[in-house]
């Protein structure tokens, strides 16, 4: 019996069109409004944060390849990713070499000393900008207001909408809500453009590249954390806000304001260091949401949403143990 | 079909429509392997040189779960030797030399009357009708299938697994599903089927079927759009129900699946079966192969069967089993490209097989033939646990997580994980975007746990 020689594997032998490197690529494109948006706002400034901050991740990447023995993974672009995630959450006003540094520090503190793409425990982008907050928290809290381009004002160092909010709940009077959702509000670079994210995270979601039980999850957690917050603030109620509607205004607030949308579709949903069950997902979007609005009404922090992230991703492994009922399995039948 | 099984498995691309099988002349030179089936090995009962004729016993058992072989051509036996079958397996295998001239052999014992009429068939004994089944050697048209007359006896004795409450039961058969669905498209044989459907064959094997099975309810499962109007008459008249379901959204046409879809009874894994729930799925392949053993009253000789994939004309054929696949390929218009792989069964669950000179055999369903340039290679990248693989498990395991217990050797946690309740269906490997050998980590860990208990 002659035959051609053949080539001999296991099934299946036909496989989808999704690479790791078009999943980043479809990452980016997701996240092109946002950067846009906070390239509107916060014009060259902003943009020179992210550009740098992907440079460096991109770099160190390839540099630390090089050095250490790990495999030679530069094209599927994860660090690319990884320095554009850490430059969107970044202030406009650092100094240049904040983003240098937190995207040397993404690649090496967060992702290769595990291992590289696939071991890491926790989001890398979110270490690095842990560690930047904690070494220069001056540069970090340089939060410029937006300055829509072609207008031809000035950047200038102001405060954010949570750090009013912290200081004094009246401020929630002070912003437009409109305002807030495009990402016409002091913040970093591409986490303040509500409605760019959720169009780059709808994308996500219906290319089935993250789950959507994460953000689902991540909004609610927040809108009913928040809610649990204004019923027991007793301030709003010497400002006059009452009932339900009243309150669903602070939810409005925490669920546009500060990194939170960044994190429920972005870093929260981050494939590595987050949940692939179910009701695990479902439960570390919650604990994500309603973590961010703990730290936020009550914390020592102005805003919780990445802390929240890190906390949860401790949790991942345990969070993946609540597994669904698997079909064909009999109880109490034997293997 | 609920609104979770809707999100999950893959949507596979849609193969070109398939016309009527197209009949294969007989080769040269046919290979009957001595088990074309799950069960026993059949006893050669030829010598190397003997003349043989078409019907002819080649091999037969005294076990129960074996079907006959039966001679398709007429001719010289030219060897007797072991050969890899469909599943790689060395398999003692009968080599005939055709002569061309299809004489029949005389028929041993008592010559069986036909049976073409469906009210006589309905009132027949259903001993009589399985025992007719079983000289004819049929057996389930699928991979790794049942031979007919076993698959459609409830099971013999109650099993261990299936004692829920501690009391043995064996739970009579109450439907018959027609699956005129193909698992794995494009290798379409039931959908040819359906194209060149004979009225008559089906009207007499459903019947037969439903007789033997003491099924009360009979299903047509049948594709989405492939509905014609003399079947539905068919079936009113017969008091079928039909049921619909996309053929690309695999793997829902597997038949665990399809049994949970159809009646929302599910069975039973790793080891049970359909017949386990009360519930006998056949294909449609299968059912007019027994509606055609009982008109002819001859023995089944032949195979509705596709080829697909990097073909010059993908189509189905009907060919005499034990046919050699790269006949059926040449007939096809040959291969397309730099030879790749020939996967026996389709794209996702197929077994690329590394002789083309292995026969059609009564399990085969199909070729698909791939070109050198379409053959996609597995990373051993780490899983990056992204989750794709869990939101489209069918059976609602978390691949990811059993891959990693696999890969790492860590064997019996992975069992502890519902490894065994694996389908091996290649969805988690689909849409890996790291490109992991899911599959390949799972039959490995399960052949691993096996031999492990074996020894213990």
């Amino acid at each position: 019996m002659s035959s051609p020689l053949l080539t001999v594997s296991t099934s299946p032998h036909r496989l989808g069109r999704t690479t790791i490197r078009s999943m980043h690529l479809e990452f980016m494109l997701a996240l092109a409004p946002a950067l846009l948006t906070g390239f509107y706002y916060f014009g060259l400034p902003g943009l020179s944060v992210v550009l740098l901050a992907t440079a460096s991740a991109l770099l160190t990447e390839i540099v630390t390849v090089r050095v250490t023995s790990l495999p030679n993974r530069v094209a599927d672009l994860h660090a690319v990713l990884l320095g554009l995630l850490l430059g969107l959450i970044l202030p406009a006003g650092v100094p240049w070499w904040i983003p240098v540094v937190g995207g040397v520090l993404t690649i090496v503190l967060g992702k290769m000393v595990f291992g590289g793409l696939g071991n890491y425990p926790m989001n890398p982008v979110l270490v690095a900008w842990v560690a930047l907050s904690l070494s220069w928290p001056e540069h970090m809290n340089a939060y410029f207001a937006p300055v829509p381009l072609g207008s031809g004002g000035e950047f200038a160092v102001t405060e954010t909408p949570l750090m009013a909010l912290k200081n004094d709940i009246g401020s929630l009077e002070i912003y437009e809500l409109w305002d807030l959702w495009v990402g016409n509000a002091p913040g970093a670079v591409g986490a303040t453009g509500s409605l760019a994210l959720i169009a780059g995270g709808l994308y996500l979601i219906i290319r089935r590249l993250i789950p959507w039980q994460i953000p689902v999850g991540a909004l609610l957690g927040c809108v009913l954390m928040s809610l649990v917050a204004a019923y027991t603030d007793s301030r709003l109620l010497e400002m006059g806000m009452e009932g339900l509607a009243a309150n669903l205004k602070v939810a409005w607030f925490h669920l546009a304001t500060g990194g939170l949308m960044i994190t429920a579709f972005f870093l929260a949903p981050e494939p590595v260091s987050s949940p692939v069950t179910p009701w695990g997902a479902l439960l570390f979007g919650l604990g994500v949401g309603g973590m961010t609005v703990i730290v936020r009404t009550w914390g020592a922090w102005v805003d919780g949403a990445f802390y929240a992230v890190l906390l949860l991703n401790t949790l991942t492994p345990i969070l993946d143990r609540i597994r669904p009922k698997v079909i064909g399995k009999v109880i109490g039948g034997a293997v | 079909m609920s609104i979770a099984t809707w999100f999950k498995g893959v949507r596979l691309p849609r193969g070109a429509a398939f016309g009527p099988p197209t009949p294969l002349p007989p080769p040269q030179r046919i290979y009957l392997p001595l088990r074309q089936h799950r069960g026993a090995v059949c006893q050669a009962k030829v010598e190397p040189g003997q003349q043989v004729g078409m019907g002819q016993v080649l091999g037969s058992s005294d076990e129960f779960d074996s079907a006959a072989v039966l001679s398709p051509v007429s001719g010289t036996v030219e060897a007797i030797r072991n050969c890899a079958d469909p599943a790689g397996q060395p398999v003692p295998t009968i080599v005939i030399a055709n002569d061309g001239q299809d004489i029949w052999a005389s028929p041993e014992g008592e010559v069986r009357p036909p049976l073409s009429d469906p009210a006589e068939v309905a009132k027949a004994r259903p001993t009589r009708l399985l025992r007719r089944i079983r000289e004819a050697g049929l057996v389930r048209a699928a991979s790794q299938g049942l031979p007919l007359h076993v698959d459609l006896s409830p099971p013999m004795a109650p099993r261990s697994y299936l004692f829920m409450t501690g009391i043995p039961v064996v739970r009579p058969t109450d439907t018959l599903v027609i699956r005129a669905l193909d698992h794995d498209p494009p290798v379409c044989p039931n959908q040819a089927a359906l194209a060149g459907l004979n009225l008559t064959e089906l009207d007499l094997g459903v019947t037969a079927l439903k007789r033997i099975s003491g099924a009360a309810r009979v299903i047509l499962a049948l594709p989405a759009g492939a509905v014609s109007g003399e079947l539905t008459a068919l079936a009113r008249l017969r008091e079928w129900e039909i049921r619909t379901q996309s053929q690309t959204h695999f793997p829902y046409c597997l038949d665990n699946l399809l049994v949970l879809g159809i009646t929302g009874r599910e069975v039973p894994t790793p080891y049970g079966e359909p017949r386990d729930v009360g519930v006998v799925v056949e294909p449609l392949v299968t059912a007019l192969e027994v509606g055609r053993v009982l008109i002819s009253a001859k023995p089944n000789l032949e195979r509705v069967f596709a080829v697909a994939g990097d073909v010059a004309k993908p189509q189905a054929f009907v060919a005499r089993l034990g046919t050699p696949i790269a006949e059926a390929i040449k007939a096809a218009g040959g291969a397309v490209g730099e030879a790749g792989k020939i996967i026996v069964g389709g794209p996702m669950m197929g077994f690329a097989h590394f002789d083309a000179q292995t026969p059609i055999t009564k399990e085969t369903e199909g070729v698909f033939v791939q070109a050198a340039e379409h053959v996609r290679r597995y990373d051993d990248h780490p899983c990056i646990h992204c989750g794709r693989c869990v939101a489209c498990c069918p059976v609602n395991l978390v691949p990811a997580e059993l891959s990693k217990l696999c890969e790492f050797q860590r064997f019996e946690e992975a069992a502890e994980a519902d490894l065994f309740h694996c389908i091996e269906c290649g969805v988690c490997a689909y849409v890996c975007p790291a490109r992991r050998p899911m599959v390949h980590y799972f039959r490995h860990g399960k052949s691993e746990v096996l031999a492990r208990r074996m020894e213990q």
